[in-house]
């Protein structure tokens, strides 16, 4: 039982010393409470001689009454920490029991308690921040960012509601991105933040932190506020002062003293806010390029897995972009490509890093997918080029159609030209064989019976073979404007001067009895077939030599003029430039045949010839003054 | 052995009396033995003038264009066989198509002669083709040596 008076010195000293002090007796009556201890505990001298419990009564059922019971029970001393409600401090409790009863020594640790738990909340908030960086990175929303942000400021700040407002600096405006907390029907202006010191945050970038709205002098809105419901709240900004994005705004239903670090935390949070609205925009910018294009789109990382596919991708591969985000590619490459190589595509981008082109024809539709390195992982775009592809297709196919009308008109041509041959040759036998009968007989008829032949009998007879021998000579002329239609062309230099030469030479020996004074210019070369070039002198001139029977002095020019036009020159009968056009069809004559024979078919063969030397060929003449024949070569092949 | 003769190998009658017409003018008088086409003229050389007593002609005058068995055709059974392929051989015939002219010097013809529409100029080229062949040149030996 503890003494019911303490001894005067004993008394002294406990009034001394800086712990609080209290005895109990083995009634657990209040026997002794010293200065500091009444003084802690808000209690006076008079409690002395009470129950314990009816002087503390909120520390019934706390760890005070379960420690001092045990303190008597055991008889050994405690010693603990507890929050006092009495005296809203922390303390440090020292028990020592007697059989009489208890003494009590108490310290005031509550700084040292709030120490330690800002440390414990320092680390707890910077966790937090870590892992709600952590979480915007692993590619959260924005509203779940956003949402995970508020979800923090309650938790660790104990804020009954945030606001978050975006800040138009252009206009100068705000606007309300995310609300959570205010009781229905307490709505504050979506468009304004509630206090002018709020807004201020934006552009001072100074936290506003108010502990008691009810005491400071700052918060001119009070009264909204406190209907509201809301007693303190910090305020920070989101972004730069240079570039504001907004303010979030923390509201704590008590007041509250926000310590530095508290203060610290929301900027913290508002940095990471303003790190991920910034990754946002500009994946924002990237998206609306992406989704713009008319290409589709993926981005995969390093292990295939989808990172960003644009609404077109998603749309072929009928997804939502959300379902195939983080997704592996080798789901939708298995099912939408042809074969199994265009997963080895990616791969081999990876792997070289370098980028790739290839075509893919799948469910009826041509793509074109380029792929390129990007980051540690590859960017697809993928283009649809089934109309080109067919346009391709359609070209190709025209081609094919075309080559194979060339080959079979080829075909006909061939076949035309086979039976343009054997008609020749059958022309060749078997038109002669008769005319060589109707010559034959008709010389054997005036051999063998022309004694009994007047004149006149005889002269028939000579008329049918002449015209034997003229048909003879068509059919020759027409054979060689066959011939000269079909002839291969072997281009060589030719002398000219020295063909022409040569034809006069021998239509000079072939008709002895004229003298033709024929002139040729030296040096006249050409490039051409030879033989048929010979062709064409040979009936130039051989028609030059005819028609200038009748004259006097005739005379034949070959010559170049300033034109580069060849020509064969002649003063004979000439012809009336009105049939100049006809000079050089088949069968054409403008001389009536017993007057300058000919077969008509000798300046088509011409005509053929040049033309078929890639030139052209003109005629000019004067009745009774003679004709000239120009003709061009070509400086090359046609 | 008679007398050499000439097998003249020709389908068209007119030709026929026209080319013997000729001979006649020209007063050769070596016999000309017809043949009508291409078939008759192989199995004339390769069977019946071996069982014939004048043996192998002295000198073939074939035309192209005959039934059967073609002129250049002929011409190649005729160098093909060991009794035959000496035999002096003249195309004689209305074309002078090119291809005519090489096929036939291709096969070996001893010479390429055309027909001319003047009678006149016929007679003159079978003169000519007569005195050659029968009188100036002379005949392979196994022409004669072979002959049966």
């Amino acid at each position: 039982m503890a003494d019911a008076a303490i001894r005067p010195d004993l008394s002294l000293v406990l009034e001394r010393i800086t712990d609080g002090f209290f005895a109990l007796d083995a009634q657990w009556r209040i026997s002794y409470i010293n200065a500091q201890a009444r003084k802690l505990l808000h209690v006076r001298a008079e409690c002395v001689g009470e129950f314990w419990l009816d002087v503390f009564p909120k520390a019934r059922g706390r760890l005070f009454e379960r420690e001092y019971h045990r303190a008597m029970r055991d008889q050994r001393p405690v010693q603990f920490v507890e929050y006092s409600e009495t005296a809203e401090l922390w303390f440090e409790v020292k028990a020592y029991p007697s059989p009489d009863g208890l003494s009590v020594y108490f310290r005031d640790v509550t700084s040292r308690i709030e120490a330690q738990r800002e440390v414990e909340r320092t680390t707890w908030r910077q966790q937090a921040l870590i892992d709600f960086g952590r979480a915007a990175l692993a590619g959260a929303t924005y509203d779940q960012t956003l949402l995970d942000a508020i979800e923090l400021l309650r938790e660790i700040l104990d804020a009954s509601v945030v606001d978050l407002y975006h800040y138009d600096r252009s206009s100068g405006t705000f606007s309300i991105m995310r609300s959570e907390g205010w009781e229905s029907g307490a709505w504050i202006d979506p468009h304004q933040p509630p206090l002018e010191h709020i807004a201020a945050v934006v552009r001072s970038g100074e936290p506003f932190v108010c502990s008691d709205l009810r005491i400071d002098p700052r918060a001119r809105s009070l009264a909204q506020l406190e209907r509201c419901g809301v007693l303190s709240c910090v305020a920070t900004l989101i972004g730069t002062v240079q570039a504001p994005i907004g303010t979030i705004v923390a509201y704590n239903a008590q007041t509250r003293t926000f310590s530095v670090g508290d203060v610290r935390f929301v900027q913290s949070l508002s940095q990471s806010i303003a790190e991920f609205t910034s990754a946002l925009e500009s994946n924002r910018l990237m998206s609306e390029v992406l989704e713009s294009i008319h290409d589709a789109f993926v981005a995969v990382d390093g292990d295939l897995r989808v990172t960003y596919v644009n609404r077109r991708m998603a749309d072929y591969w009928g997804m939502t972009q959300s379902e195939i985000i983080g997704t592996r590619l080798s789901a939708y490459t298995a099912t939408f490509e042809s074969d199994g190589r265009v997963l080895g595509l990616y791969k081999e981008v990876l792997r070289e890093g370098r980028a790739l082109t290839f075509e893919d024809h799948n469910r009826e539709r041509w793509h074109e997918t380029r792929l390129y390195p990007f980051g540690n992982g590859v960017a697809a775009y993928v283009r649809d080029i089934t109309a080109r592809k067919n346009e391709q297709e359609r070209v190709l196919e025209l081609n094919a159609e075309l080559e194979r009308r060339v080959d079979e008109r080829t075909t006909q041509l061939e076949v035309a030209n086979k039976e343009l041959e054997s008609f020749a040759y059958s022309v060749s036998h078997d038109l002669r064989a008769p005319l060589r009968a109707i010559d034959g007989f008709s010389q054997a008829m005036l051999e063998d019976y022309g004694g009994g032949m007047d004149q006149r009998a005889k002269g028939y007879l000579d008329r049918v073979r002449r015209a034997a021998q003229r048909m003879a000579d068509l059919i020759d002329a027409l054979l060689q404007l066959s011939k000269v239609a079909r002839a291969p062309m072997v281009f060589a230099p030719i002398d000219l001067s020295g063909i022409a030469g040569t034809v006069a030479a021998e239509l000079g020996d072939s008709d002895s009895q004229r003298s033709v004074e024929v002139v040729i210019e030296l040096g006249l070369t050409a490039h051409g077939e030879p033989h048929l070039m010979q062709i064409v002198l040979a009936n130039l001139l051989g028609n030059a030599w005819k028609f200038t029977r009748h004259v006097e002095r005739p005379q034949v020019y070959v010559g170049k003029n300033s034109e580069g036009e060849f020509y064969v020159r002649d003063n004979g009968a000439g012809f009336e430039m009105t049939y100049a056009g006809k000079l050089f069809g088949a069968f054409a004559r403008l001389h009536p045949s017993d007057e300058y024979e000919g077969t008509g078919i000798g300046l088509a063969t011409v005509a053929r010839i040049i033309h078929r030397h890639g030139g052209s060929i003109r005629a000019q003449g004067v009745p009774g003054e003679g004709a000239t024949f120009y003709f061009t070569l070509p400086a090359r092949e046609p | 052995m008679g007398k050499p003769y000439i097998l003249l190998v020709e389908d068209n009658p007119d030709d026929i009396d026209l080319t013997i017409r000729a001979f006649e003018r020209n007063r050769i008088a070596n016999e000309v033995v017809v043949v009508r086409d291409g078939a008759q003229a192989c199995d004339f050389l390769f069977s019946e003038a071996h069982t014939h007593t004048r043996g192998l002609p002295a000198l073939i005058l074939l035309d192209l264009n005959l039934p059967k068995v073609s002129g250049l055709e002929v011409l190649q059974q005729v160098r093909a066989h060991a009794t035959t392929q000496l035999l002096p051989t003249v195309i004689l015939t209305s074309s002078k198509q090119e291809e005519d002219l090489i096929r036939g010097y291709r096969l070996g013809v001893n010479s390429y002669v055309r027909k001319p529409v003047d009678f006149n100029a016929f007679v003159e080229a079978v003169r000519q083709v007569g005195l050659y062949w029968l009188v100036l040149n002379e005949p392979p030996p196994t022409a004669g040596a072979g002959g049966m």
